[in-house]
């Protein structure tokens, strides 16, 4: 009863990692949920909205605290049964309730999923046709790439010219997905 | 602190109705259908409920039927309307009556007789053009409410009647939310049928009637014993019956003066509302209203979880919707006038009785704007 008179993890996140809408246009409930994701594939952070009764509120809420400092598979995987053994229970017909809270979570991971897939298949086109400039830079060298996140990118084997490679592929990055990614050199 | 403003779903039964009660729980527990003078004394108290029950609603006490409530009382009203003549086998109501009509309705119209319903426009009230292009020489009844239960519209029933009656129809009104809340008077709006229930104006539970004018001549709901001129079977309810009496009663006094006291303090929680609730709109403000019942929607924030908090502050009211069977169902009175079922799904209705106080109004002005502004808060709409 806590987590709906005082619900935790309630708002939104400033450039989430992986964000999702879901929500029944039939009855009218809806949520948002916004996550932040480490480099170890872990819930840095999470937040959601919901226009829901007071079971989605709570199971939402318990849903969060749950998945925070979980992997995402580990996330991906929480039953309902642990949502309502975190709550002390929850009557049967309530149980439904909690499902949006699932489905938020579970579209928010794979949006973060699509967005790192396109981070690494951005990188992937620029090694393959490295540009001149770079290239340059980087004589024989072949970079390697430590660890791809939606907005940032790990890679090491570069050279002694770190920032102007990382410039370099900052601006390639930006012009193929339109967003801005950081390039850490490990 | 507790407030109750859910007295459109039952209300507080009055001490004096109690009192007048009590005696027949008691010591006067005889059968009043009985030859011995032990229980046919008993007659007396029942037909002087008769009369209280006749002078609420100017009927005669001749046209009095005791009933278990609203609910059968719709029943018996539908059932006989439906059959009356088999020349004339369509029922026509609409679609913002209580399940009680609504769902008898469907039955009967399964049963072989063919159902109109009757549109409501934007302000809630019944749509008198879709009465007239419904009724026909084949429709036997038609039933409107007085008063609705979620938005308190009331409805142009005379005139409903007129066109009923020009028909050649008979006309029932489900006047259980308006019987004891506004005058209500069966020959000047010319109706036939009506049903009232006791516990919507401080009598007790499982007690009501139907009025049926002088002339028509009802068929047995109930079969069984010769009660209520063998119109409906079955062991008087002698302390419900004296119950709605009593209630009957009172009623008449608090229509000529209480109601205005009843009625400023609705304006007031309404008003608060909106001054408080920034978003919040009152629904059916178009139309006239019962002076006890509001219905609001606090826009993108969710009905069920304001009921919740709300019950925690101890405050009782209700949602036109449930969450609870895997798909919550919006209210249809209120998306039959146009209200989108996300709005729906945002709706709490207050009705307020004799008995709220303005510190009760007071308290729920004081604890609503912060609930709201709190779900508010968490809500992706607004």
């Amino acid at each position: 009863m806590d987590h709906f008179m005082n619900p935790r993890n309630a708002g939104e996140l400033d450039n989430p990692d992986g964000h999702s809408e879901v929500g029944s246009p039939q009855c009218g409930d809806a949520m948002t949920l916004d996550i932040k994701v480490d480099d170890d594939d872990r819930i840095a952070d999470i937040k959601f909205m919901t226009f829901g009764c007071a079971g989605a509120i709570a199971a939402a809420s318990a849903l969060t605290e749950i998945a925070k400092g979980m992997t995402l598979e580990e996330a991906g995987g929480i039953k309902n049964s642990q949502i309502v053994e975190f709550l002390g229970g929850m009557p049967a017909e309530k149980y439904h309730c909690s499902v949006m809270g699932h489905d938020a979570l579970s579209e928010a991971i794979s949006n973060f999923i699509t967005k790192r897939d396109a981070t690494a298949a951005a990188f992937k086109e620029i090694l393959d046709e490295v540009p001149t400039e770079l290239r340059n830079i980087l004589g024989d060298r072949t970079i390697s790439i430590v660890h791809v996140h939606p907005g940032r990118v790990r890679i090491s084997n570069v050279g002694t010219d770190r920032q102007k490679v990382a410039e370099i592929l900052e601006k390639e990055l930006q012009n193929r997905i339109g967003e801005t990614v950081e390039v850490r050199i490990a | 602190m507790k407030v109750y403003l859910d007295n459109n779903a039952t209300t507080r039964m009055a001490p004096e109705v109690l009192d007048a009660m009590m005696p027949f729980f008691n010591d006067q527990y005889g059968n009043p259908s009985s030859f011995h003078t032990f229980g046919s004394n008993l007659m007396e108290y029942i037909e002087k409920a008769r009369q209280q029950v006749a002078d609420l609603i100017g009927a005669d006490p001749s046209e009095i039927f005791f009933t278990s409530g609203g609910t059968e009382s719709d029943n018996t009203a539908l059932f006989f309307g439906g059959e009356t003549d088999p020349e004339k086998p369509g029922l026509i109501t609409s679609v913002v009556e209580h399940p009680a009509v609504l769902k008898t309705a469907r039955y009967l119209e399964q049963a072989g007789h063919p159902l109109g319903l009757v549109k409501v426009n934007s302000s809630g009230s019944i749509d008198l053009d879709s009465l007239e292009d419904l009724v026909s020489g084949k429709t036997g009844l038609v039933s409107i409410m007085k008063a609705n239960n979620e938005t308190g519209v009331i409805m142009q029933i005379k005139e409903a009647a007129e066109i009923t009656h020009r028909a050649g129809a008979l006309f029932h009104t489900d006047a259980v939310q308006a019987v004891g809340k506004i005058p209500v008077d069966v020959k000047a709006e010319e109706i036939d049928l009506l049903s009232l229930s006791a516990h919507k104006f401080h009598g007790p539970k499982g007690i009501g009637a139907l009025y049926a004018r002088k002339g028509i001549k009802l068929k047995p709901f109930m079969h069984g014993g010769h009660q209520e001129k063998g119109m409906r079977s079955g062991t008087y309810n002698i302390a419900g019956i004296v119950g709605l009496g009593k209630a009957a009663e009172m009623a008449r006094n608090f229509i000529s003066e209480e109601a205005l006291i009843t009625s400023a303090l609705l304006e007031k929680l309404e008003s608060g509302i909106l001054k408080g609730c920034p978003g919040a709109v009152i629904v059916g403000t178009e139309a006239v209203r019962l002076p006890n019942t509001a219905t609001v929607l606090f826009i993108n924030v969710e009905s069920e979880a304001i009921l919740t908090l709300i019950d925690f502050a101890g405050i009782s009211v209700s949602s036109g919707s449930a969450c609870s069977t895997g798909s919550k169902d919006p209210s249809y009175v209120l998306t039959s006038m146009g209200i989108s079922v996300a709005d729906a799904n945002t709706a709490i209705r207050f009705s307020l009785s004799m008995y709220t106080s303005n510190e009760e109004i007071d308290y729920v002005l004081q604890e609503l704007p912060p609930i709201i502004e709190k779900l508010r808060k968490i809500s992706p709409y607004a």
